[in-house]
Parts: structure tokens; C-alpha cells; sequence
């Protein structure tokens, strides 16, 4: 059975492995000279300072990561999880649309070990390559991390890739048991996977955890947010209501100071104390938190994963 | 000894739809019987059900003794199943679809199953999709053969196949029954497939069993008769009336016979399986009639 699950999934697992080199070969040579040059330029000097000459040595620094750096921040590689996922769905869906699971089926071994030999080899795969894609991430990422922390390529790090696998395959596998078309289930399981990425990036993440707030007036300094996740930062009045740009206050200090109204700058300080607005108000996520949110984003979609799978495996036990 | 397929009032629905119910049968191990019905009869059902493929919803199924789903560990390797669309992976070669036969079965035959693919001439090398139905066919039939099963499901097995490549299946067919203890059950709706190779016949129709027997003995029990219009209540008083028809004075009787049919005013006529076959399912059509009308 072993051979068999191998033989059928052996083109899915060519795809995902040469999908993954194919990141290898863009990145490492790539992380290699970001490493190399954080060293040489002294990057880690500026960490944590907020000099106009460490904003211009490190923004130098970001640009010098070039086309190879855009793709990740660029957020289209969220999509390989998601593709990985669904492809290794696929040789189990081909069995149940061309009907040779009633070859299968029908040897001598039972339903029950067909599952398990092939789901086990599946999703042995898929956290193969979930923890191929975040080990590459986590170090690319690791000189920028140390700039601004971990929290802007969230996704690619730590262990919530192997999640969005998991999510993923689930997902293919719980639409396609039902639907038994490999091409639609597919199409359908991408959409999902990538809207559910969407909602909780923007949405939902956030939100995980109550984050932190605090308002502080003209002449006091905030907390330190040092690689902390910035939700929202603004002017606000005492209790800390936020003002929004096209606020009456705004509208009338922004052109006080003669500049267009843009979220706090080019506002004059003078009359947004006259207004009761010379408050800062911060919504944020300390660095602390980081491990905590990875952990539940994980639990979340890993979660969701698990219930797809099983109902998949129940939806199959019980096939004709 | 277990028979080798027993069901007591076997059924199974799909949502409203039942495929097969209130089914009722034997079937004796070394007997080949075939399966007959029209399309939709319930005989996919049937062998799904024996083989565990499907879960019953109304009834039992045994195979061999087993019941095929809680027992599926010890009933499938005794089982051999050939689905109608000979299912085979496509992308694979003839030497790797041996090779999952290997894998899968404990009791695999290597020897009789490169024995089986030599004599037939299928190439090993080549991949599955781009062999003719008829190879498919032999591949699928090795597949089953070479398991060694007690019992051997072929669901329309020579359907999508034609007249040369039926032929020799059912050759193959022939030649494995010869060579050793082995059941066979085989749906068509072609009885002609058949004839040659059975040696008892169940009828479906509508889910349902129409006529359960060797066929030695239903050819025996059916006969034709013509005769008088007005003594035709006296015949079905003693026999079943199978088909009817009447002209002006003389009226024609098909009949299962109880016991001998001799009577000086109506002459007999022996029948071939085929007729007997289409009258019993015809028989099925005009009590759907009936009922539509009562």
C-alpha cells in the first residue's frame, strides 16, 4: 500500500518539491548578500534607533533586497501554502472521480488502511514542505526581523505555514469527497483557502488577542512598541477617540498648518491643542505576543484542518 | 459449508430511490451464475453489496459465511471484484498494475498472473490508458484472478467490450473455473454473453427478484403452450402464467410448469432461455401495469 500511495502521489510530491527549490534558488542566494550585507553596513547599530540616519541606512538597506524581496513582501507567495495544500489532494481525488477506488477498495487490505496509508503519506508531505517553506522564510527573513520584527511577514514564519497547508489539503479533500470532480473541488478549495487567509490576515488576527492601547498627550512620550505590531496610530483627544482624516479638527489644523491632511503629519500641534487633539492614541501588539498569536493562528487553521480531514475519512468510510 | 453469496430481504435505497429490495437469495459455491436484468435492475447493487463496496440499508448480505463489511479484513481477500468500468490507475504500466496486485493481496499468484498477461500478450511495459477496452479488460481480470478469491464478482464485465474481445474474456472466464474451485456471479443484460458459461441464473427487475434457479431447471419447467381460449383459466389454475396472449379462438400460455404438463388440447412447446428470460421480465412490466392501474 505503501508503493501504491507513493506511485500515485509521486507527480504531486515532484511539483511541491520543485516548487520549493525553485523558492530555494530565488532566496537563499538572495538571503545570503541580506546577511552579508546587514553585517558589512552595520544594520544592527540603527536597530531600535530613530535617527534620520538609520531611517535612511535601513530604508537603504530594505530597497537593496530588490525584485526578490518585493515577491515576499509583494504577499503573493501567501498563495504557494495554499497551492501545495490542494495539489497533494489531488491523487486521492483522481481515485475517487476515475472510480479506481473500487479497485482499491476491493484487493484484500480494507478501507480503513487505504485511508490511513495514503491520508498519512498526504499529510506527511504537506508538513514536509509547511516546514521546508517556513525554515527558508524564518531565515530570509532574520535581518529584518531584526529591524522591525516578526510580525510583517507573519505567515511565512514560525509554524502557521504548516497550518495553511494542512487548511488547504482539508479543504480539498472535505469539498472533493463530497463533489468527486478533482478539477472543480480544487478550484473551490483555492478560493476558500485564499479567502480565508484574507479575512483573518486583515481581520481576524488582530483580534486574537485583545491588543494593547494607550494615549499620551503633546508633551509625554508612549510606550515603548519596539518590534511591536502597529494596528492603528493617530490623533486622538483625551479619552483617546481617534480622530478620523476628514474629522472637522483635522480638516481645520491641516490647513492651519498649511499641509494636506495626512494621519497626524502636516498638522499643527498649536491647534490641535486648542481643539482638545494633541493626543496620541495607539492600538498595538507588543513583541511579546508574538509566539502566543502564531500558536492560536496555528491551533485555528490546523484546527479547521483536522475537522475537514475527518469528516473527509467519515465521507469515505461510508462511499460507495 | 456457507453458501457462497446468501442474502435475506437485502435492500438498499438512495435517498428515495431503492436499488435494490426485499432481496432473497443462494447462490452455491463452484455454481457460475449469471446476474440478468435490464439497466437500472439493481445488479451493480448487488455485487457492490457483496463485496462491501455499499452498506445495506435493509437485510443481510453474507459472503462465504462473512458479512463483507465488518468481516471486510477477512472477507476481501477471499472476494475477487470487477467493477463495470474495469478500473485500473491509467498512468500506470501493465507491470505496475501487477505490482498493486502484489502489494494489496497477501494471497497474490505472481506466477499465474505474468503466466495469464504472457499468454494473453499484453504488452507489459505499456501504460493502462493507452491499451485497447478488450486488454483493460485483461488486466482487470488478471488483477481479480490472481488474488486467488473463493468467490468471483465480474460486474457486466464484457459491456463496453466487442464481439471478439467478449468472446475471449469469457473464455478466460471459462478457463479459470476450470482450473479450480471457484464461484463466479456475472451481470449482463446481454443474456446471449452468458448462456455458454452459467450454470444458474437470477433475474432483477426493478430492485427486485424476479426468478431464482439452476438453469437446467427453470428451461425444464417453462413451457409454451397453445391451445383453446376457453380452457386457458383450467392451465393457470394448476400452473403460472408467465405471458399470455390471445387470438380469436386460440389462445398462446407461457407457463412454469408444476410438475408435468400433459394435456391432449394444447399443444407444448419446449422454450430457449433466452425467451423464458424476456417473458419473466415481461411478466415484471405487466405487473407494474397492474398496479398502475388498480
Amino acid at each position: 500500500m505503501t508503493w501504491l500511495s507513493w506511485r500515485q502521489q509521486r507527480t504531486e510530491t515532484l511539483i511541491t518539491a520543485g516548487l520549493l527549490a525553485l523558492l530555494g534558488v530565488a532566496f537563499i542566494p538572495s538571503g545570503i548578500h541580506m546577511a552579508d550585507l546587514f553585517a558589512q553596513q552595520h544594520i544592527g547599530r540603527c536597530v531600535n534607533r530613530q535617527t534620520d540616519a538609520c531611517s535612511f541606512i535601513i530604508g537603504n538597506y530594505a530597497n537593496s533586497g530588490g525584485f526578490i524581496r518585493s515577491l515576499l513582501t509583494g504577499g503573493w507567495l501567501n498563495l504557494i501554502p495554499g497551492l501545495i495544500g490542494v495539489a497533494l489532494a489531488v491523487p486521492l481525488l483522481l481515485d475517487l472521480e476515475n472510480g479506481t477506488v473500487r479497485l482499491a477498495w476491493t484487493q484484500s487490505i480494507t478501507r480503513r488502511r487505504w485511508i490511513a496509508t495514503k491520508g498519512s503519506l498526504a499529510i506527511g508531505t504537506v508538513l514536509a514542505a509547511g516546514a521546508g517553506f517556513s525554515v527558508l522564510f524564518t531565515w530570509y527573513q532574520q535581518p529584518f526581523d531584526r529591524i522591525w520584527g516578526h510580525w510583517d511577514e507573519f505567515g511565512f514564519e514560525g509554524i502557521v505555514p504548516l497550518a495553511y497547508m494542512l487548511f488547504a489539503i482539508g479543504l480539498a479533500l472535505g469539498i472533493g469527497v463530497l463533489w468527486r470532480r478533482t478539477a472543480a473541488a480544487m478550484v473551490v478549495a483555492f478560493g476558500a483557502y485564499v479567502a480565508a487567509r484574507l479575512f483573518v490576515q486583515n481581520w481576524l488576527r488582530q483580534r486574537l488577542v485583545t491588543p494593547l492601547s494607550a494615549t499620551w498627550g503633546p508633551h509625554a512620550s508612549g510606550p515603548s512598541i519596539s518590534h511591536a505590531w502597529v494596528i492603528t496610530e493617530g490623533p486622538s483627544d483625551r479619552a483617546g477617540h481617534l480622530f478620523s482624516d476628514n474629522s472637522n479638527v483635522i480638516q481645520l489644523c491641516a490647513r492651519a498648518s498649511g499641509t494636506g491632511p495626512k494621519g497626524g503629519r502636516g498638522l499643527d500641534p498649536a491647534c490641535m491643542a486648542r481643539h482638545g487633539a494633541g493626543f496620541t492614541h495607539l492600538v498595538y501588539q507588543p513583541a511579546s505576543r508574538y509566539w502566543e498569536i502564531q500558536s492560536l493562528e496555528f491551533a485555528l487553521f490546523g484546527g479547521i484542518a483536522l475537522v475537514l480531514l475527518a469528516f473527509a475519512t467519515w465521507r469515505l468510510l461510508r462511499a460507495d | 459449508m456457507s453458501a457462497a453469496l446468501e442474502t435475506q430481504g437485502l435492500g438498499r435505497r438512495y435517498g428515495s430511490q431503492a436499488a435494490l429490495q426485499d432481496c432473497t437469495l443462494e447462490i452455491p459455491r463452484g455454481s457460475v451464475t449469471a446476474l440478468v436484468g435490464p439497466n437500472g435492475a439493481g445488479k451493480t447493487t448487488l455485487l457492490r453489496l457483496a463485496v462491501g463496496l455499499t452498506r445495506p440499508s435493509a437485510g443481510s448480505v453474507r459472503v462465504l459465511g462473512l458479512d463483507p463489511q465488518a468481516d471486510a479484513a477477512e472477507a476481501l481477500p477471499r472476494v475477487g471484484f470487477l467493477a463495470q468500468e474495469h478500473p485500473l490507475y491509467a498512468g500506470f504500466t501493465v507491470e505496475e498494475m501487477l505490482r498493486v496486485g502484489r502489494e494489496l493481496n497477501p494471497g497474490w499468484d505472481e506466477e499465474a498472473a505474468r503466466v495469464r498477461v504472457a499468454g494473453i500478450g499484453l504488452p507489459l511495459r505499456k501504460k493502462v490508458r493507452s491499451l485497447s477496452g478488450g486488454q483493460r479488460a485483461q488486466v482487470a481480470l488478471t488483477l481479480a484472478l490472481a488474488k486467488r478469491p473463493e468467490l468471483l464478482l465480474l460486474d457486466e464485465p464484457v459491456a463496453s467490450l466487442d464481439p471478439l474481445a467478449r468472446r475471449e474474456f469469457m473464455q478466460s472466464v471459462l478457463e479459470a473455473v476450470a482450473e479450480r474451485e471457484l464461484t463466479v456471479v456475472l451481470s449482463s443484460h446481454i443474456l446471449a454473453d452468458l448462456e455458454r458459461v452459467c450454470d444458474r441464473l437470477v433475474i432483477l427487475a426493478r430492485g427486485r427478484t424476479q426468478l431464482v434457479g439452476s438453469i437446467e431447471e427453470i428451461v425444464a419447467s417453462h413451457r409454451l403452450l397453445t391451445g383453446p381460449r376457453d380452457e386457458a383459466e383450467n392451465v393457470s389454475r394448476m400452473h403460472e402464467v408467465v405471458r399470455e396472449s390471445h387470438a380469436e379462438r386460440q389462445t398462446t400460455l407461457l407457463v412454469r410448469a408444476n410438475g408435468h404438463v400433459y394435456d391432449s388440447h394444447w399443444a407444448v412447446h419446449d422454450l430457449d432461455l433466452e425467451e423464458i428470460v424476456l417473458a419473466n421480465l415481461g411478466q415484471d412490466a405487466a405487473r407494474r401495469r397492474e398496479a398502475v392501474l388498480s
